[in-house]
Order: C-alpha cells, then structure tokens, then sequence
C-alpha cells in the first residue's frame, strides 16, 4: 500500500494535528500584523511530484514561491514551500503598510513565511514528540522556470508532497496561501506511525 | 445524577480526548455532534448541562453556536475548546458567554480542574 494512503482514523488524527498547529500560527500572524485573523478549515491533500511540478509552472499568477527546508528526529524532514497569488502579495505590502525605505516586499514575505512555516512545524512537531530545526527561508526568483528548477534540486528525493490549503481572512483584506509540504516517503511513514500510536491511545 | 453533556467537534480524535476525560459514570448521558447545526438541534431539543465546543467547523462554527444559543435563550455550561488561540477569540466568547476558553489539544487535568472549579465535579 502507498505510504501516502492514510486510513479514515489517521486523515482525522493528521487533521486535527494540522487544526491545531494552524491555529497557533494564525495567532502569530495576528500578533505580527497587529489585527484579528479568521480561522477556516484548512484542507489537507496529497500530490504525487508530477502533478505538483505541472500544477505550480501552470499557474501563471503565482507570484511568489518562499521555500524552506525542516529537519526533525526519527528521519521526519521536509521542505514546507508558501505560495503566493499575484494579489494576495499585494494585500500583504498593503496590510503591512509597507514604506518604502523599510523593509522591501520580498522581505516581508519572507518574514511572514517564516513565521506561519516555522509556528505550524514547531506545534506540529511538539504535538508528535518531535522537535524541528530550520534551514534560512529563501524567496525563489522569477518564478515559473525557478520553480521546477528548485523541485528538482531539492538534497532528498521525494515522491509525494502532503499540501495544506490555508486561507486567512484578516478583518477587511483577505488573502490566499498554500503551504505545501514537501515530505519524502521514510518521512511519511515516520508520521504514520507515530500518528498510530496516538490513536492507540484511545 | 451525572450531568447531560454535549460535545461538539467536526474532528472524531478531538472528540474522544474530551470524551475519556470526563467521568465514567457520566457516559450514558453525553451526546455528540460533528458541527454547529447539529449543537444547536440537540441542544433544542433537550436539556444540555455541560456542553464543549470547537469552533473552527465547517458550516455554523462555535461562535455561530454561542449566538445561536442566546437567540433561542438556551442555558449551558460552555466550555470552548479550539485551536483558534488569538486572544481576541478568546475574548469573544467569554463575552457570548462561554465559561472558558481551553487551548488544544486538551489535557484531562485541565479539563478536571475547570469542572471543578465551576462546581461541575
């Protein structure tokens, strides 16, 4: 069986894994950005490195891509990849009521990027007794070609990726971003079966 | 007599961390929902003393069940257990009248000390 394949019990114990480990990200975010953030559901999928490849060079208005590398215990590492659409890159500038001679935009999305993946990776990985350390977060540059230039460079080889769709709605802006999380196939074993110990619990 | 409880969460795992945190003896009288709408019918249609609540769910959310409870004047014991930790959150509902605001995941212990110190235990 796919290692990717989890079972009804193990996609609700993944979820809620996930639920919590956003929340405390979005709290950071809010404490960043000085303002109240709504909470959807996010939703979790899986995508084989074909599709994921095709998918993202296919999306024309994508406009940022920040990318950083995770390494934990037990062979649990990964590469968490926050993507950006052209306008929500532009509520952001706006949200953070970016002056000029401050920080440039690029840094700013580099800066919220490493608050939501490193907020997320350490909740996540506290809830699975784990602990994650991180590679600096780095913007890819012109996007489309870098993309799957960037997928193909990556140090581990991995076969699927674990994406989690995020939307936060901040009061009266709204902005979309995909988190997607790049996890070699020992990596997701590891999750299971510490996911499965979890619910031996109950 | 062990008190009717009622807990709401879209998540089957969260649910059951609640659920092997309260009492044995309380079993028979706790209720589940997977959703608000589904909160807010039961707690029509019978008389809810404890109920916990998430409150990032699909459909009506845990806010939309405390408002819905005030529109219908339903009386419960509330207490909101969510990932959403934002203090503004946290403030909302203690304004729509929740008891208390517990982070999750939620550990037993904390879960004991809050009923006890609302005299539910």
């Amino acid at each position: 069986m796919n290692t990717f394949h989890l079972t009804e019990d193990q996609q609700d114990c993944l979820q809620e894994l996930i639920n919590v480990a956003m929340g405390q990200a979005s709290d950071q975010l809010a404490r960043y950005l000085d303002t109240f953030v709504y909470l959807k559901v996010p939703s979790i999928e899986s995508v084989n490195a074909d599709e994921l490849t095709k998918t993202l060079a296919e999306q024309q208005n994508t406009v940022a891509v920040v990318s950083q590398g995770f390494f934990g215990h037990e062979g649990i590492r990964g590469e968490a990849l926050l993507i950006y659409q052209d306008e929500d890159s532009e509520r952001i500038a706006d949200l953070l009521g970016y002056e000029p001679d401050e920080l440039s935009k690029d840094e700013q999305l580099i800066d919220i990027s490493s608050i939501l993946t490193t907020t997320f990776l350490n909740v996540f990985a506290s809830q699975i007794d784990n602990q994650m350390s991180y590679n600096a977060p780095k913007l890819l540059p012109s996007v489309q070609k870098s993309i799957s230039q960037h997928l193909q460079q990556m140090t581990f080889s991995w076969d699927m990726a674990l994406k989690v769709n995020i939307n936060y709605q901040v009061t009266d802006y709204s902005f979309n971003c995909n988190m997607i999380l790049l996890i070699p196939e020992t990596a997701m074993a590891n999750i299971k079966a510490v996911i499965d110990r979890i619910l031996e619990e109950f | 007599m062990s008190p009717t409880v009622l807990i709401c969460d879209d998540s089957n795992m969260a649910r059951k961390q609640v659920l092997r945190s309260l009492p044995e003896s309380w079993r028979d009288n706790i209720q589940t929902a997977t959703n608000g709408a589904e909160a807010l019918k039961i707690l029509r249609d019978s008389v809810i003393d404890i109920l916990f609540l998430d409150l990032t769910m699909p459909g009506i959310d845990g806010v939309g069940v405390l408002q819905g409870m005030q529109k219908l004047k339903i009386e419960a014991n509330v207490f909101v257990i969510s990932a959403d930790v934002q203090p503004e959150m946290q403030n909302k509902v203690l304004a729509l009248g929740a008891k208390a605001f517990l982070r999750k995941p939620v550990k037993a212990d904390v879960l004991t000390a809050q009923l006890e110190q609302h005299g539910l235990l």
